[in-house]
């Protein structure tokens, strides 16, 4: 090996390796980033959780609502036709005639 | 012991034997009594009795129609007497009504369907033709109970009330007249809110087939 290639080579490898660790990150720093992305994805998610329990919730009251509206329908059409039936009484009781 | 069971087994029984005998229902003589009132006859008594005693009449007020005496009793819904009228009945003797006769018009009633038919009734004040306000008594045969109608001179339905005959107090189709003073005054105001029992007596039947639960009531002598 010529003397000039001596002094190359290692002032190679120390270029070579400090241009590789340059450009890599280290394995801490790598963590803190995915721990600061899982925190924000754990604040999502917990917010996803409680819109979607509220939307569940709504739901849930939606058809309750639905429900009762429903039964308050059937019992208006009961009560109408009670009505209905009374009217048509108090009809046929003004017209029935008595044996005097 | 079994001895002492027995005797007053057979005890109950002889005293509660008078309840199945079964008295003649027309004709009844009129009785007079402190507690039973003027005029009643024996049967009227029997049930005023027995509707006081065993509160058949549910808190309501009663009447009690004695066709064979023409007679109407009418009591509050404590079995406090309230008054005695004279009524007029359906002309022809009888206790039944003809099936469909609620149908009919007063043109095609025949002579022997004007019977004003015996029983227990719940009567109830409504409107009937000609918006009259009457207490159905039986509303599928039409019988109500109301004054005298009007346009019934002809019958002269007021001398038929006032006179002391029973026999002319025959002349409806079926209904039950009674005085307008009686009907406003005293029958209406007890009846109107939540009506009240029509207990009419018969004319032929046995009281006890008109009014079964008559079969349990002792015979007060």
């Amino acid at each position: 090996m010529s003397p000039s290639l001596t002094k190359i080579v290692p002032v190679a490898v120390v270029l070579a390796a400090s241009l590789g660790l340059g450009g890599c990150a280290t394995k801490g720093y790598v963590r803190d980033q995915i721990a600061v992305v899982n925190q924000r994805i754990d604040g999502l998610d917990t917010r996803l959780q409680a819109t979607d329990a509220t939307a569940k919730q709504a739901l849930s009251e939606a058809q309750a609502a639905s429900g009762v509206g429903q039964q308050n329908g059937q019992r208006l059409d009961q009560l109408n036709g009670r009505v209905d039936g009374i009217e048509q009484r108090m009809v046929e009781n003004q017209n029935k005639r008595a044996r005097n | 012991m079994i001895d002492v069971v027995l005797a007053l087994a057979g005890l109950a029984l002889a005293t509660a034997a008078p309840a199945a005998v079964t008295p003649p229902a027309a004709a009844d003589p009129p009785l007079k009594g402190a507690a039973e009132g003027p005029g009643k006859s024996l049967s009227a008594i029997r049930v005023a009795e027995w509707v006081a005693s065993s509160g058949d009449n549910h808190a309501l007020p009663y009447i009690i129609i004695d066709k064979p005496a023409a007679a109407a009793f009418l009591f509050s819904a404590d079995g406090q007497p309230i008054a005695q009228v004279p009524v007029l009945i359906g002309i022809a003797e009888g206790d039944e009504a003809t099936p469909g006769i609620g149908s009919k018009s007063l043109a095609e009633i025949g002579p022997a369907e004007k019977t004003t038919p015996a029983g227990r009734f719940l009567a109830r004040f409504g409107y009937a033709a000609g918006k009259k306000r009457v207490l159905w008594v039986d509303y599928a045969t039409s019988v109500a109970l109301h004054p005298i109608p009007p346009h019934t001179e002809k019958e002269k339905r007021r001398q038929r009330m006032l006179s002391p005959e029973i026999d002319d107090n025959r002349i409806t189709f079926g209904c039950i007249n009674v005085p307008l003073a009686f009907f406003n005054k005293n029958l209406r105001p007890l009846f109107e809110k939540k009506g009240g029992y029509v207990y009419i007596l018969p004319d032929s039947k046995p009281l006890e087939e008109v009014f079964p639960r008559l079969r349990v009531q002792p015979i007060t002598p």
